[in-house]
């Protein structure tokens, strides 16, 4: 059975307990807001009872640790769930982008190929005319403006993403560096047998930050998180982080891992969606623009072939053109006298005879497989169905991830009312306490009294 | 069970899920359209391509129809002029053949008809904003030109090359028909029998005179035939001028069902999302300040 002594030293560890646990409660409210924190809570226990004989008596209580409260698989989904987001996200800025110039039915591409043909088709009421024939050519330039206008802005919005792909590789490498320095204190505090809580929410923070770049791969080991690419490249393991490298091919920065190509092992992040713009979206569109281009300009200049001009000579080419990447933009008139339009089948002023072939070229299938008119049909469903996607995927990967933060808010969130709640019953337990000490102080009091003789009557 | 205390994110993301949708209906109203970016609709942008493209033909088609318009009627009226010249010829030759004629009023007769060769060479030589009508595809130069030599008095310097022009999607017109087979066809050759009937004008023989005058007549509703060339091909533009017109206003109905925006609708949406606007920002105002500590003062 303790003493008075004994009781006041429980008293006063109760106090230390309550005081501890005030502590926390304190910087869990302090930390309300703070991204990425989790809740603490403090652990307190009884200490062990002394026995005597048949009689067992508590020794009170005692701070075992301070917990912070985590689920380590939720925010690692979360992780992988922001991933695809921010890919999602990335892919959807370029081809926003890239969907504008296809955008507006009105001018543009489309409308001035049809414009081509209506001036064609105009020639034909009057093919000996000259403004007519010089309407035709000015059509003629002002698609292959088009041309060398859409494929210098599809280079354009290329080399932009081709910009962000440097930022974002040096933003990783960043990251990596902080998440491995990280993961050497949080080796030392577990060495200590301390509570890595607060480190963890910063490393937390930093995977996520990093999920909105890259595809990662995230282990926890006892060294802390080890990291890699979704490829298998190294980029955390213990306290060393492994620096990405970029290199120029081509004109685009690719990746590099210790020396070897990765570039095309991003999926997720923005470093994936933006890869996935720059170097599947745009370079199918510049094909199928390339493409367009030197097919169409050769079945117009293999109808100007079949007929005459306005002098009788066999038509030349209308357009110059070079086959391969690059053809839209070469595209140019290669007529500057309206007299060379070959409207004429026999070689007479009067004759349209030959504006049926170069009309044919309207509705007919180039090579590639679709009319003119399709072909450019085809562009913008591509680009408009590959946006909606991104945009689709985008709002259900939000959608999810702000499913799993409120998921993980339940678990790890500051509740502060529930803060209070503690902070109340901590301070009427620190004020029980503190009686204890008084009441034991006026105890020990009563117990001196004793052996002192009876105060004499006044 | 424990709840996420922490909801001010979750309202955030409400409160911009809105913002969002209210931008979205203040662009389709201010543009009138449903679909202002492919991914708006994909299918519908995509069609919205082929019907602007199928609208800029029909205007196209349009123009070309009005413009041939001109073109025939002309050709029309002047071979009517020929008709009434024709007409006259065979009177003219009709009373040629009276034997009780003189000399004099016979020579009358030769230049009457002489005149009228003249003229019915003017109108087979007309020309439309520039271009020669009547000569085949040669339209630069006049078809016909007086020559002695030969036993119609006029040579043909035309060809016999015909043009078509498109007036709607996969549907041509024949524009021309050359001057050789108008005027000196294989059912009437107009400059010859006019030639002969001066002739026999001119030797006073009634029975040559006669049978000369039956070929004038003969010319005459040959012509005819021809001529109902261009009154159908007037009658298949103006048909195809009504056909043009209403597929224009078919192609823009359809138009604004794919792409344009209901704007009642558009108009309702964007009152919607003004109130849940509100809303949500009262929320969010009530929300965070609210806690268990307001209640303990």
């Amino acid at each position: 059975m303790p003493g008075l002594t004994g009781i006041m030293y429980m008293a006063q560890q109760s106090l230390d307990a309550t005081q501890g646990a005030l502590d926390v409660t304190t910087n869990n409210i302090s930390n309300a807001s703070t991204p990425g924190y989790s809740r603490e809570q403090a652990v307190l226990s009884e200490n062990t009872p002394t026995e005597e004989g048949n009689l067992t008596f508590g020794n009170g209580v005692v701070l075992e640790q301070v917990q912070s409260i985590r689920d380590q698989m939720l925010e690692l989904r979360i992780s992988e769930e922001t991933q695809q987001q921010s890919s999602a996200q990335a892919q959807y800025n370029g081809l926003q982008q890239v969907q504008a110039l296809f955008s507006d039915p009105t001018q543009g591409l489309g409308a001035d190929l049809t414009s081509f043909f209506n001036s064609i088709n105009q020639l034909s009421t009057d093919p000996s005319s000259i403004p007519q024939r010089q309407a035709v050519l000015t059509a003629a330039q002002n698609l292959a403006s088009d041309f060398h206008q859409t494929e210098s802005n599809l280079d354009t919005i290329q080399s932009g993403l081709n910009q962000s792909v440097g930022q974002t590789v040096s933003q990783i490498n960043s990251l990596t560096q902080q998440i491995a320095q990280l993961n050497g204190q949080v080796g030392e505090m577990q060495k200590l047998g301390q509570d890595p809580g607060v480190t963890l929410d910063q490393e937390n923070q930093l995977i996520e930050q990093l999920s909105q770049l890259t595809d990662v791969n995230v282990i926890q080991t006892e060294q802390g998180f080890s990291i890699t690419t979704a490829g298998g490249a190294d980029l955390v393991t213990g306290n060393q982080s492994f620096a990405l490298q970029t290199s120029t091919v081509n004109g685009m920065t690719h990746v590099l891992s210790q020396g070897q190509d990765i570039t095309g092992n991003f999926q997720g992040g923005a470093l994936g969606g933006t890869l996935q713009v720059r170097d599947q979206v745009i370079p199918g569109v510049l094909n199928t623009i390339d493409t367009f281009a030197s097919q169409f300009a050769t079945s117009i200049n293999n109808a100007q072939a079949q007929g005459f001009d306005l002098n009788g000579n066999a038509g030349q080419p209308l357009f110059s053109v070079t086959a391969g990447a690059g053809a839209a933009s070469s595209l140019t008139v290669a007529l500057s006298d309206p007299k060379l339009i070959a409207a004429s089948s026999d070689g007479t002023a009067g004759s349209n005879g030959n504006i049926a072939n170069l009309m044919a070229v309207q509705t007919q299938a180039l090579p590639a497989g679709a009319d003119p008119t399709d072909t450019y049909a085809n562009l913008v469903s591509q680009t408009g169905n590959l946006t909606s996607q991104a945009q689709a995927e985008v709002n259900a990967s939000t959608v999810s991830l702000n499913q799993l933060n409120d998921q993980l808010g339940s678990i790890s969130g500051v509740s502060i009312n529930e803060e209070t709640t503690n902070l109340l019953s901590y301070q009427r337990a620190y004020e029980a306490a503190a009686r204890i000490v008084t009441t034991v102080d006026e105890l020990t009091q009563s117990v001196l009294q004793m052996g002192a003789s009876a105060p004499a009557a006044p | 069970m424990r709840v996420n205390p922490n909801i001010a994110p979750d309202l955030l993301n409400n409160l911009n899920q809105i913002e969002l949708q209210q931008q979205q209906a203040e662009i389709q109203l201010s543009s009138g359209r449903r679909v202002n970016m492919p991914s708006d609709d994909p299918a519908a942008a995509t069609a919205d391509v082929e019907n602007q493209a199928e609208q800029s033909s029909t205007d196209q088609y349009l123009q070309n129809t009005s413009s041939l318009e001109g073109l025939l009627q002309t050709a029309d009226s002047t071979l009517s002029s020929v008709v009434t010249s024709l007409n006259q010829a065979v009177s003219l030759g009709t009373q040629g053949a009276n034997g009780d004629l003189s000399a004099s009023d016979r020579q009358s007769i030769v230049q009457q008809v002489q005149g009228i060769q003249s003229s019915i060479l003017q109108l087979a030589n007309v020309s439309y904003q520039g271009s020669y009508i009547f000569g085949g595809t040669a339209t630069t130069a006049p078809p016909y030109a007086l020559d002695a030599t030969q036993a119609d008095g006029v040579v043909y310097n035309g060809n016999t090359g015909t043009n078509n022009v498109q007036i709607a999607d996969g549907r041509s017109i024949q524009t021309n028909v050359p001057g050789s087979q108008i005027f000196q066809g294989a059912g009437g050759d107009i400059f010859g029998a006019l030639q002969q009937l001066v002739t026999a004008l001119q030797s006073g023989n009634t029975t040559n005179i006669g049978t000369a005058t039956t070929q004038v007549s003969t010319a005459l509703n040959y012509l005819s035939d021809q001529r109902v060339f261009y009154g159908n091909a007037i009658n298949q533009l103006n048909s195809n001028q009504s056909f043009l017109q209403q597929e224009q206003v078919n192609l823009q109905s359809e138009d604004n069902t794919l792409v344009g925006a209901n704007m009642a609708q558009v108009a309702t949406n964007l009152a919607q999302t003004q109130t849940a606007q509100s809303a949500a920002l009262a929320a969010l105002a009530k929300v965070i300040p609210e806690s268990l500590l307001d209640y303990l003062k």
